[in-house]
This record gives C-alpha cells, structure tokens and sequence, in this order.
C-alpha cells in the first residue's frame, strides 16, 4: 500500500537527529564555515555520543555467511535501512552540511568496505570506529586530477609485487582524506584492460609513500576537508585489496574495482540528494520564518515572497519524495540506480535554486554572516560530486533507452 | 536604420577596456578578493585612463559619453573581474546624478577633487528599497528647519571608503527627499561578515543617530527628487546590467576554453551534447542579455520615454541570465569549478551577491508589469530634468 507516512520509528529517529542538528551542529557552522574546520573538540564530543554520518547501511547484497546468521529481527530492522539513512542525512543537510561530512566514521569509505570486503577486512577497518575511540574517519578515492566523471580513465597504478602492490598515483578532491585512518583507493592493475583492471585498496594513514599534499580552498563546504593524496612508490599489502584476490579472479562474476566504485554511487546518492533537501529546506524555513516576522502582511513584496516560497516547498517535497523513493527500492532490495540519480540530479538543482531565491527574499541583509549566505555556497556541490548533474542525466537516460533498445 | 556595429571611437575605448581588464584586472582578482579591496595602482590606473569619468559631465572633465558607448567599456571591463569593478574607488551610482543635475550647487566640493583628480568615492543609499528586517530601519523625521536621521541601512557597497553620500529616502510623511552628505561625522559604518561575494567592494552598513540634516543638505524634494532618483535609477540599472554582461561573457569564455580542452571518455567533453549544449544556452542568454542592454541604453539616450521600463527589463534579464551562465560554467567545470584554483567559483558568488545589492529580479518585474499594464506619467521627465538643471545655478 501506497504511504508517505513515517513509520513511529523512522520519526524518532528523525526527531533525535533534528535535535543534533539544531542544538550541536547550527551553533558551530558559521564560524567552522569561517575557519574552515570543525573544531576538533566538537568532534570528540560527538564521537562520544556515538553519531556519524550513516552511509553504510547501503550495499549490503554481498552479506556474508556471518551476516546471515543474524536473527530474522535485525535483518528486518536493516531493511528501512536506508529510509532511516536518508530521514537522518536530511535532517544532517538541514544542520550543517559541512559538519555533516565531517561527523566521524567510515563516511564514503564506508559502503565500498561493506559491499566487497572480506569480513577479516570488514571487522577490521570497520571496528576501529567506536565511540570508546578517538575519533576516527574513513575516505573514499576515485577522483583523479584527469579522471572524475570518467572514472575508467583513472591512471592511479598498482603493480603486484611479493605480498601485495605498489601504488602510484594522485588524488584529488577527496573528503576527509587527510584526517581518514584510512582510505578506499582505486587503481589500476592494467590500464589497457579499462575497467576490468581496476582494484580498490584500502591505504590506511601512515603508509610509507601515502600523504596528503594539498588542502583544497572551496566556494563552500568549507568546514569539510576536500584532500590531495598522493601515492609514491607505496606498498600496500595483499591483505587491504578489498574483497581479496579470490573476489576479482571470479571473472563471472564480474567483480571489478569499477563495479565497487559505481555500486557504492548507487548507495550513497540517495543520502547525497537527502542532504540537498535539508539544505533547501534549511533556507526554506529561515526565510518563511522572517517572512513571516518582519514582513507587512499585503502588498507587492509579501505577494512575491509568498510565491517563491510556496515554489521552493513544492520543490523540497518532490525532491524528498525522489529521494525516500530511491531508498525504498534499495530496502526492499531492488534495482535503484535510476531513482538515486533521479533524486540526486533534482535535488542538486532545486538545493541551489532555492536559496538563490531566499537570498532574494531576505535582499542585502541576507548576505552578512548568514546562515542562508552559506548554504548557498555549500548547496552548488550537491550538483558536482558523487557523479555531476550531466552524468545523472546520462544514467537515466540509459535507463529509459534500454528497453527500447537503445544504448547512450 | 537597424544596426550592430559599433562607432570606430567605440571599438577603440572597448579594446583598451579589454586589455587591462586582461592584463591588470584578472591577474589580481583574488588578491583583491582576500585583501577585501581593490590595490591603489589599479585605482590609478582607471582613473588614468578615464574608465571612472565615462558618466561624467564635461565641465566636471568627465567624458559625458552616451549610455550606449558606456555599456560597451563596461561590460569590457568586467570581463575582467566584476568583483574588480565593483571595488573601484569612485563617484558609483552618484555619477548618474551629477550628469542629470551637473550645476548643483552642493557638488561644488566634489566637482571640484573630481577635477583635480583625487577621486573621492561615494557611497549610494537607497531607502526607498523594500526593508523588511526589522533592525534596519531608516527614519526621517521632519524637525525645526531641516530633518532627523535615524536608524541602520542594509549593506552598501563602497561604505567603507565613502567620503560622501547620497541618500534617497522619504520623510515620515511619506514626501521623498535626496539627501547630500559630505562629512563623515554625519554616519558611522557598521561593519559586518560578508563571504559570499563582491568582497573588494568595501560594503558596510551605515548607521544614524539623531543626525541633523539641514536644508542645505537636502538636494531635492518631493516631486523633483522623486523624478530626479528615477532618472538616475534608470542609467545606473543600464550600467550594472552591462556590467552583469561583463561577468557571463568571462563566465562564458572560460567554460569554452576549458571544454575544448578537459579529457573524459576518450574525448574533449565538448563533444558530450550535455556540455556543448549548455555552452550553447549560455551563449545565446549571454547575447541576448547585451542586447537588451544596448536597447535600453539607446533608449535612455534618445530620452525614450520606455527608457525605464526598458532598464527594469534588461536588468532583470542581466540577472536571471548571469546565475544560470556562471552556475553552468561552475558546473562544466565539474570539481575545479567548485574549487577557487579557478575563477569561475568566484564569479558565481560575485554573480549572487551582485544580484542581491541591485534591485531584486521580482521586484524589477512587477515595476515593469505594472507600468505595463497601469502606464506612467509619461514623457516630460527629461524637459524637467532639464529644467531642474538649468534652474539650479552652478
Ligand atoms: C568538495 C568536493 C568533494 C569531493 N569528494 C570526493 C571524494 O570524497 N572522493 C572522490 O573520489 N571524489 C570526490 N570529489 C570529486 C567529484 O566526485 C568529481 O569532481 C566529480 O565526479 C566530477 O569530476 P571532475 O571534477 O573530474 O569533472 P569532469 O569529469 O572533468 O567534468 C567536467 C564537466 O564535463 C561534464 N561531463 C563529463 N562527461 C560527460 C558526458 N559523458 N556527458 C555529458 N557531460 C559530461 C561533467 O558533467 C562536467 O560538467 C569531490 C569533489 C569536490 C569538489
């Protein structure tokens, strides 16, 4: 039966995380917007009450046969995983998109590690976040100076050598890449055989020949670590190849690092595009708020105020509607990739258009040390990373091509 | 007859324009975004080659040239960095006034630094805008022989250096008044955090406390200081829409260059549909968005009188079309338009934040529709601008 109606427990969890978002994160997020960290006490304190950034309830197709000896309950419970994922990101994108990304845990890194790592692998880059711990942090590496939206072009080499590999290479663009224990990179073990050559390591930090060269300076999300990570010569051992070598020799399976990376897109736009949503809305709610204070209550700029604002809430439902759309169908463990695009190409542009015209509703005095200011400049990467605007495009058209025939 | 070619004299200017928005403005960008103001070699170097005095009256040793060779220079140079040209020292907005009203006696001052080339900066405060936000109101309260001013204004740009200012306001009673002030004791600045854009541009909010404003202070009232502000809004909005056509043609450029260049999927990404089609959408908003300007500005110079309407609607085209031209090129840059290793991130905040300090795209289209549909007292405007000159001895 067709219901938009949270269930008790998605609310709770809503309810909890709003709370979070508007008593720990709003409090911070000009000045980490201002000194371009969050500061690291924050984190410690928020690592203690055990909150992170939830990407890694996605992708679990591959459960192992640890994970099903669970109970009937808990696999139950993980199947609104990902609607709690995107109620809760929502709520994040609503606080602090910034501080959002930089919640401690395995963030982007998270999803690859699950859906293909051995469970040796799983338990031990998983289990190093706890919140008995130091705050710690996971990263995910793709992008490369000459390779981001195509990612088969990646030039990042790995040579097999006694007991594992030698990585060579540059990153770029990489959240949280300079803080991670460690970091998801994918390479390639033979550029000429495209995709089917590419692998995913898992660098942990402190590696011989791994650093972080560079901090990169943005137009927002500036609380947020965006990495340049560079490989010289750095073994990596046989041990951190992400699912082992056994899961990439089963060639009919059709296990490459490529089908890593794209599987972990597929599981983390939804919450991506959730976050979009709670930055609109964010905009949404302080701009209907000081409409609704400050403004005379008739003529020309309430008339205009009134439209654009009913505009942007229609665009904020559709948008979380795309979006709990895609993370029912990853729940209910159907194919979703059209939907995670969908959803995160709407989103992406009804986040930026949003509060580009609350920034016209609130005029001049919206842009001194502002809130909505901010998230303007924060809301344009929700059209860029995780795969940009054009290529969601791409993969919805293939989709709607496919049965007819045509192949884009 | 209809044409599109431009005077030799014109070509001319807008190749010097060219050039050192190229060679001096561009490089220096950044450096005037993070040091929050635009260097004084700069300033001398526009104020040298007469960019600051395009508006200007002749006798003030201004250039006194028409709307339609304006636009040209401007949106030359603004291709260079609009954040650059915002962040020039100069007589702003105000220039508009002194062309309309070149004899006032109270721009004796200025008139006279203006001619021996000090280039003072003013400061233009617009109170008639819509302000909601409760702590930023202005009042101005009839009192004895003159007025009180009192309250906060929103953010303007050039405050910071203002060593004049103009403000258009309406008394208590509701009769509009443009107010010349030249001693800085009269306001204080109220400086605040501005990042998102136009951050060279000196911008700060102005605040009053009980300041007397005399007479002699107030340049017009009522009636004339209503047709007087209009006139002057009217050329400014021509100007900052040229400007705006400034920004995308850079906005433009660059994305072009950068297509034809960055790799993906074994090809130039111009050759993807999905880029070289938005580069084309860029294009036609970017010429159409100049063209609307020449037509105002053509208009304004024949004393059309659609010549306003004509603003409203080029402005709001300016704006509209420049979020969607520097958004895409953030966005045909993929990741290194979002990070400040390339300009095109900072056009797009400066793109913003222009919009948000001229008049809002809403607003310039109900004042258009309305005019539209309600008409306006037409004509007369200029024959009384006219007369509002002549009848004011130098
Ligand atoms: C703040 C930030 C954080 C990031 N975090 C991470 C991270 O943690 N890990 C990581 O691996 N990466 C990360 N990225 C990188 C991000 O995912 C890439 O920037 C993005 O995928 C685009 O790649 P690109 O920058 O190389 O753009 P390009 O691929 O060069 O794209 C340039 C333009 O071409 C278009 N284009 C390309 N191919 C086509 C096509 N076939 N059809 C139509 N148009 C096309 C694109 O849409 C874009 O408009 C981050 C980036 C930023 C800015």
């Amino acid at each position: 039966m067709i219901s938009f109606k949270m269930s008790p427990h998605q609310i709770q969890v809503k309810e909890v995380v709003h709370w979070f978002a508007e008593n720990e994160m709003r409090p911070i997020s000009l000045a980490s917007d201002q000194h371009k960290r969050v500061p690291d006490e924050w984190l410690e304190n928020i690592n203690q009450l055990g909150i992170q950034l939830s990407t890694s309830s996605f992708g679990d197709s591959d459960s192992t046969s640890e994970e099903s000896d669970q109970t009937e309950k808990r696999k139950k419970s993980e199947r609104q995983g990902n609607r709690l994922a995107v109620i809760a990101a929502e709520e994040l994108g609503w606080g602090d998109p910034a501080i959002a990304l930089t919640l401690p845990g395995p963030g982007l890194g998270g999803p690859p590690v699950q859906a293909s790592g051995t469970p040796e692998q799983k338990r031990r880059f998983m289990s190093i976040f706890s919140r008995d711990e130091p705050p710690r942090w996971g990263a995910y590496a793709l992008t490369e100076p000459e390779a981001g939206s195509d990612v088969s072009g990646l030039k990042t080499t790995a040579v097999k050598t006694n007991g594992g590999y030698i990585l060579n290479g540059q990153k770029v663009f990489i959240t949280n890449g300079a803080r991670a224990s460690w970091v998801v990179v994918f390479a390639t073990v033979d550029q000429k055989s495209g995709r089917a050559g590419h692998r995913a390591f898992v660098v942990e930090k402190g590696t011989p020949g791994f650093s972080c060269t560079r901090l990169a300076d943005k137009m927002g999300l500036r609380a947020s670590e965006t990495a340049e990570l560079l490989l010289e010569d750095c073994f990596v051992p046989e041990e951190n190849l992400l699912g082992g070598e056994s899961y990439y020799e089963e060639k009919s399976a059709g296990h490459t690092g490529f089908r890593v990376a794209m599987q972990t897109f597929d599981n983390t736009r939804p919450i991506i595009a959730a976050m979009a949503t709670g930055i609109a809305r964010a905009a949404f709610e302080y701009t209907l708020d000081f409409v609704q204070h400050e403004y005379p209550k008739h003529g020309r700029s309430f008339h205009t105020a009134s439209t654009i604002l009913a505009k942007a809430q229609q665009e904020i439902d559709a948008s979380r509607l795309l979006t709990w759309e895609a993370a029912w169908k990853a729940d209910m463990g159907k194919p979703n990739a059209k939907e995670a695009a969908m959803c995160k190409s709407f989103s992406g542009t009804i986040s930026l258009g949003v509060c580009s015209r609350c920034l016209e509703v609130l005029g001049p005095d919206g842009v001194e040390g502002h809130l909505v200011e901010k998230l303007y400049r924060d809301a344009k990467i929700f059209d860029i990373f995780e795969g940009t605007n054009q290529i969601q495009h791409l993969i919805i058209a293939r989709h709607l091509y496919e049965p007819l025939g045509v192949r884009i | 007859m209809i044409s599109f070619q431009p005077t030799v004299d014109e070509i001319a200017f807008r190749n010097l324009a060219r050039n050192f928005a190229k060679e001096k403005l561009r490089p220096l960008a950044r450096d005037f975004e993070e040091k929050r103001q635009v260097s004084d070699e700069i300033s001398r170097g526009i104020n040298e080659l007469g960019f600051s005095a395009l508006e200007l009256p002749a006798d003030w040793d201004g250039l006194e040239l028409p709307l339609i060779s304006q636009v040209q220079i401007v949106e030359a140079l603004s291709a260079g960095d609009l954040g650059g040209v915002q962040g020039f020292r100069g007589p702003g907005e105000a220039a508009s006034l002194f062309r309309l009203v070149p004899a006032h006696p109270l721009f004796n001052k200025i008139k006279k630094t203006t001619r021996e080339k000090t280039w003072p900066a003013v400061a233009f405060l617009n109170g008639n805008k819509p302000n909601h936000s409760s702590s930023l109101r202005l009042e101005l309260q009839s009192s004895g022989g003159g007025y009180l001013l009192n309250g906060t204004s929103r953010p303007l740009r050039m405050a910071k250096y203002a060593g004049y200012l103009l403000v258009g306001l309406k008394d208590t009673t509701g009769e509009q008044l443009l107010i010349w002030l030249e001693d800085h004791g009269q306001w204080r600045l109220l400086e605040g955090d501005y990042r998102l854009g136009l951050l060279a541009s000196g911008f700060s909010k102005i605040q009053f406390h009980d300041t007397v404003i005399t007479d002699e202070q107030v340049l017009a009232k009522g009636h004339e200081a209503k047709v007087l502000l209009s006139q002057m809004l009217t050329r400014t909005r021509v100007l900052e829409a040229a400007k705006e056509v400034g920004a995308m043609e850079a906005a433009l450029d660059h994305a072009a260059v950068y297509t034809a260049q960055r790799k993906a999927f074994g090809q130039e990404i111009a050759k993807f549909q999905g880029v070289s089609f938005t580069l084309a959408d860029m294009s036609i908003k970017t010429q159409a968005a100049r063209h609307l300007v020449w037509q105002s500005a053509l208009k304004v110079d024949d004393r059309d009188p659609e010549g306003e309407a004509a603003s409203q609607s080029a402005l709001q085209f300016a704006h509209q079309s420049l979020r969607f031209v520097t958004d895409c090129a953030v966005q045909l840059l993929g990741g290194h338009g979002y990070v400040q290793d390339f300009p095109v991130e900072k056009w797009m905040r400066d793109a913003q934040a222009q919009i948000i300090f001229t008049e809002g795209e809403s607003e310039l289209l109900l004042d258009h529709g309305e005019r539209l549909i309600v008409g306006e007292e037409r004509g007369g405007l200029h024959d009384f601008i006219q007369n509002v000159a002549a009848s004011n001895p130098g």
